[in-house]
């Protein structure tokens, strides 16, 4: 049996763990909070982005444009991978990575050729130790609200394949968020666009469109799928700290059992001493006696 | 006319107004209440707002472009980004724009070179729009 003495030590050590993980379930709480509520604010946008499109598509200029065009056959697509720079939330990058292990492989046996743009370091580490992908663009330390250049430089990235003819589709990769207990790994295609056919206002209806559809369609299409990229990386932020939050609360959960636990074996050490030396008092008493 | 000012970040913008100005590709357009419907693009620049008729004051928004969605009753834009004027810093955007010139000047390739390009653009809009708000306070 352990000394009292190192017994005692382990519980300080395991007792200021236990600390350290509180303090990060804690942060990862209030960041969780505002992931959820930067992910519900970006609706407005792409629902006014789908209602202009729904207008544009009935008015069949949508037919023509290369966003909008499936090609004949998918020989050769790009993977957008999001997954966290950091670790220590659970199995968020595991589940990401095997989804993408799996799509990885099924397009290895229909010949398929394969892409991948990565976000997050884990992922950019995962991605560049394969050989059957070619590695287009990897993003890292990403801000919280990546609306601006980085966004952009994605989504430029993406067009420019799709367009040129590189790349016959692109899929997305991240964890949905569907609620705080509940998130799952998830492929979602963005190119070719699709869009939520939705109700159309009579004000756009009525609209006259300068200078003309077509050009307003190459504005609007450009900005849905952007929408639709930021919505998936705000739902992986969303789901990267809630998951963590609840791998830290597991953490500080066991660290609180370990800690009961050592407390017990200490006690019983220390109480194992008590006897012991009061045995071997009375002993020597005893033997006086003699 | 009730103003929308949408964002991915969020609704920035959302209430009764009397004159807009926009910035669009054929130059800037004034829109008052009772408007044609219209939809167009905005590109890079500065939108300006009045709130009251007779209201000497103008607020001031930085956008990189966007959507325009005019009707008789309301407008509504769909941009990427937008700054009110009085967030902006001038100082910062200063000097933000001469990095991003800098960059231009020895951008290595086609890529740097386009993404300075953006940079340059968006940093002289938001430096403009400073401007505007300062000379507006004299």
């Amino acid at each position: 049996m352990a000394s009292t003495q190192q017994l005692k030590s382990r519980i300080r050590s395991v007792k200021s763990t236990k600390q350290i993980t509180k303090a990060m379930q804690l942060v990862a709480a209030s960041k969780m909070r505002r992931a959820q509520e930067a992910d519900k604010a970006s609706a407005p946008y792409t629902k006014a982005a789908n209602e202009l499109l729904t207008y544009l598509a009935s008015q069949g200029v949508t037919k023509n444009h290369p966003l909008f065009t499936s090609h004949v056959s998918i020989d050769s697509r790009l993977l957008i991978v999001i997954a966290s720079d950091k670790g220590l939330a659970g199995a968020y990058n595991s589940n990401v990575m095997k989804l993408y292990t799996r799509e990885l492989k099924s397009d290895d046996d229909e010949g398929i050729k394969n892409m991948t743009i990565s976000v997050g370091r884990r992922a950019t580490q995962f991605v560049t130790r394969l050989k059957d992908t070619e590695i287009i663009g990897a993003y890292e330390d990403l801000p919280d609200h990546p609306a601006g250049a980085e966004l952009r430089s994605i989504l430029d990235t993406a067009r420019d394949k799709f367009e040129a003819g590189e790349v016959d589709a692109v899929d997305i990769i991240y964890t949905e968020f569907v609620n705080s207990m509940t998130q799952t790994a998830k492929i979602q295609r963005v190119m070719p666009a699709g869009y939520e056919v939705t109700s159309v206002s009579d004000s756009v209806r009525d609209a006259e469109f300068e200078p003309n559809l077509e050009t307003v369609l190459e504005g609007v299409a450009y900005r849905l799928v952007g929408a639709q990229i930021f919505q998936a990386l705000l739902d992986a932020r969303a789901s990267e700290w809630s998951m963590r939050m609840l791998a830290m609360k597991n953490a500080t959960d066991n660290a609180s059992d370990l800690v009961d636990d050592l407390t017990l074996e200490m006690n019983k050490a220390r109480q194992g001493a008590i006897t012991q030396e009061l045995a071997e008092i009375s002993g020597g008493v005893e033997a006086l006696n003699d | 006319m009730n103003l929308q000012l949408i964002t991915l970040l969020g609704v920035k913008v959302d209430q009764e107004v009397y004159e807009v100005i926009l910035p669009t590709a054929d130059g800037e357009i004034a829109v008052f209440p009772g408007h044609e419907p219209l939809v167009t693009l905005a590109v890079p620049g500065a939108i300006a707002v009045r709130y009251k008729k007779g209201d000497d004051a103008l607020e001031y928004f930085a956008i990189t472009g966007g959507v325009i969605e005019i009707s008789q009753t309301a407008l509504r834009v769909l941009v990427d980004e937008a700054d009110h004027g009085e967030d902006i810093i001038e100082a910062e955007s200063q000097a933000a724009l001469e990095r991003a010139l800098e960059m231009r000047d020895n951008a290595q390739d086609q890529v740097e070179l386009e993404k300075a390009h953006q940079l340059v653009d968006r940093h002289s809009v938001r430096l403009k729009v400073a401007g505007l708000r300062r000379r507006h306070r004299r």
